[in-house]
């Protein structure tokens, strides 16, 4: 059975194992620098599985050698963002973290698929594929799946159709500036644009590029977790199963899409080896300009942001 | 020993839902296998062969505590069982054999749709009714005049089915996930349906995008004759796993409220141009039946195809017709 390795058993990590399980799709080794609570989590989760009926192995493990031999490593450590602070701020503590994580997946899991969730994701993504130096096809970041899964729900909502039958694409930056094909926004193959009022998509367009903060908002103290989490047990799934779906993740582009040296979240086909191929989508001119747009926030974001610690990893891997 | 119900108020349980299946052959029996598997209400089938029915269900019921389904499913030649359906499902019928003609066939599965109508309408005159028997279109007009019911509580199963083979077809051609593809067909079933490539998509991307238009037709045509190809490898049999899936899709989105759109044969009263007809349109399912028709703006050649395709069905109405004149 494939081996799951979760770095960080906080909300993201034990819902991620949670999901995984359910699905039957992977054993599961959750890690934290806190010993008892992955242990804990697992016993849990474990505890759980004869009502819902899995019984794969969920192990919680105090050390990280535990990771060892793992076929895909799911980076959920770190912390997340509280209200007050930028994203530079969190970027620059969360990226020391990655430095250490990094070595160790290195050296206990040289052969796996990485999904990470750290934010801000997209830089934290192009800066572990960049200290891992694992082919870029291995590295993926959870962005554009999340917003497509959020689009997805509230379309179905709107509509009150069934959530089953929505597709939606999300691509460029995990940020509010985050682009959203419209065109894709389906139902059962019907564009939702033609089935729903124009303010009313337009409305949905905007929550979604704030669904972060409204989560945050409701529940106060706590971040979104549940949509995270099964956006990782979806690549999991992808993964372990070979499938070659479809979903966009957040990934360093070399050349496609026009870009280079940067991850943004982009259409892929996901299978036993990460990303299997990229889908280039036609967008239209204000579409296109919408992406470079926000590209360029991204760049910008990165440039003023001393990504020194970069420095200190393995060679850029093309 | 049994165990006494607790007392208490009777009217405040949750009632089960219950599907009744009409003829239990290969379709009628795989679909009951499926709806089972989804745990989501009693089942019985009613056949006029008993034994075989008393039989399949039983052997449903034996694979229960493997396959974790606790439902109850029954096998009968009493139509008195329905009672109280949420759904029933009309797949009795003949296949063609060779020697008939499309009017022998359409005579013959007319009146065992018909007898199948009047007992719904007599044991089940709140469920929703769902029409399997080919040809299907016209069959759901026998089902829509026999019965008696609002025009929103009949529908076909045909678009979904026409439909799930092409979204095959697609994940197959490109290498991706069926379950990321999906698919809208209009129009009758089988060599009749108008295909809508533009409104069939990869995880939303139109496949336009993503397949040279000779491909696409390829696809289409396979799908055109999607039950024959099977038919010819099977020489004495046809599909019946992908219409039986198709009518346990249908049958779960009624009976769980789901609001599915999906391409089904509906009654329209003007939509897309076209009278008092049954024909294939996307529609909302949910527990009314059909609560929605959606009106997709077509461009001038699938609208030229689709009133095509109208009117074979309404020429078999009018074969129809003429045999109820006689009767």
């Amino acid at each position: 059975m494939i081996k799951v390795s979760i770095i960080g058993s906080g909300n993201v990590g034990a819902n991620s194992a949670f999901f995984i399980a359910e699905n039957r799709s992977a054993s599961v080794t959750l890690v934290d620098i806190r010993e008892g609570l992955p242990k804990g989590k697992a016993l849990d989760l474990s505890e759980a599985g004869p009502i819902r009926g899995y019984d794969t192995s969920i192990l919680g493990a105090g050390s990280i050698e535990e990771i060892h031999g793992s076929d895909i490593v799911v980076i959920a450590a770190g912390r997340v963002r509280n209200a007050a602070e930028t994203r530079n701020d969190l970027y620059r503590d969360n990226a020391v973290l990655m430095n250490e994580i990094c070595e160790d997946i290195k050296r206990l899991a040289p052969d796996s698929v990485i999904i990470n969730i750290v934010e801000p994701v997209d830089r934290i993504t192009l800066l572990v594929q960049k200290l891992l130096a694992f082919d870029r096809k291995k590295v993926l970041g959870i962005g554009g799946l999340l917003s497509s899964t959020r689009i997805r729900y509230l379309v179905s909502k709107a509509l009150s159709v069934s959530a089953r039958e929505v597709t939606g694409i999300v691509v460029g930056p995990h940020m509010p500036c985050m682009v959203i094909l419209r065109d894709t926004v389906r139902v059962s193959g019907i564009p939702a644009e033609k089935l729903l009022p124009k303010d009313s998509f337009e409305a949905i367009i905007h929550e979604v590029r704030r669904a972060g903060d409204t989560i945050l908002h409701l529940a106060e103290k706590s971040t979104s977790f549940y949509a995270p989490s099964a956006a990782v047990a979806a690549l999991v799934e992808a993964v372990a199963r070979d499938t070659g779906a479809i979903l966009p993740v957040s990934f360093r582009l070399q050349g496609e899409y026009g870009l280079h040296d940067i991850a943004v979240s982009v259409p892929a086909s996901i299978g036993a080896g990460g990303v299997n191929h990229i889908l280039e989508i036609q967008m239209n001119a204000s579409e296109k300009e919408e992406f470079q747009n926000a590209v360029a926030e991204l760049r910008a974001s990165m440039e003023d942001a001393a990504e020194a610690v970069e420095g200190e990893g393995g060679k850029p891997h093309a | 020993m049994q165990p006494k119900r607790l007392k208490g108020k009777e009217e405040n349980r949750m009632p089960r839902k219950k599907v009744s299946i009409i003829g239990a052959g290969q379709v009628g029996a795989t679909a009951a296998y499926y709806i089972a598997e989804k745990i989501i209400a009693d089942i019985v089938m009613v056949d006029v062969i008993e034994g075989l029915t008393r039989a399949k269900a039983l052997d449903f019921l034996h694979a229960g505590p493997m396959r974790r389904y606790d439902v109850s499913i029954e096998g009968t030649s009493d139509y008195s069982c329905i009672e109280g359906s949420d759904v029933v499902v009309i797949t009795a019928g003949v296949p063609r054999k060779p020697g008939m003609d499309r009017m022998d066939l359409l005579k013959v599965n007319a009146g065992i749709v018909k007898t199948a109508s009047k007992n719904i309408g007599i044991y089940a005159p709140n469920s929703t009714v769902i029409v399997v028997s080919n040809p299907l279109d016209v069959m759901c007009h026998v089902a829509f005049r026999t019965t008696g019911f609002a025009v929103r509580r009949v529908v076909g199963m045909a678009g979904i089915l026409d439909s799930t083979r092409f979204r095959f077809f697609v994940a197959e051609e490109l290498g991706y996930a069926p379950t990321d593809v999906h698919a809208m067909v209009l129009g009758g079933h089988g060599d009749q349906m108008v295909p809508l490539p533009r409104f069939t998509t990869v995880a939303g991307i139109p496949v336009p995008q993503l397949m040279e238009p000779q491909t696409i037709e390829r696809l289409v045509d396979r799908t055109r004759n999607g039950g024959a190809e099977i038919v010819a490898h099977l020489k004495t049999g046809s599909a019946y796993f992908a219409p039986a899936a198709s009518v346990a899709e249908m049958v779960e989105a009624i009976v769980t409220d789901r609001k599915t759109l999906a391409p089904c044969a509906a009654f329209l009263r003007g939509e897309y141009g076209i009278e008092n007809l049954f024909i294939g349109v996307p529609v909302l399912l949910g527990k009314n039946g059909i609560e929605r028709i959606v009106e997709l703006e077509l461009d001038d050649s699938e609208m030229k195809l689709l009133h095509k395709s109208a009117d074979a069905v309404r020429k078999g109405v009018q074969e129809l017709d003429s045999f109820f004149r006689l009767n």
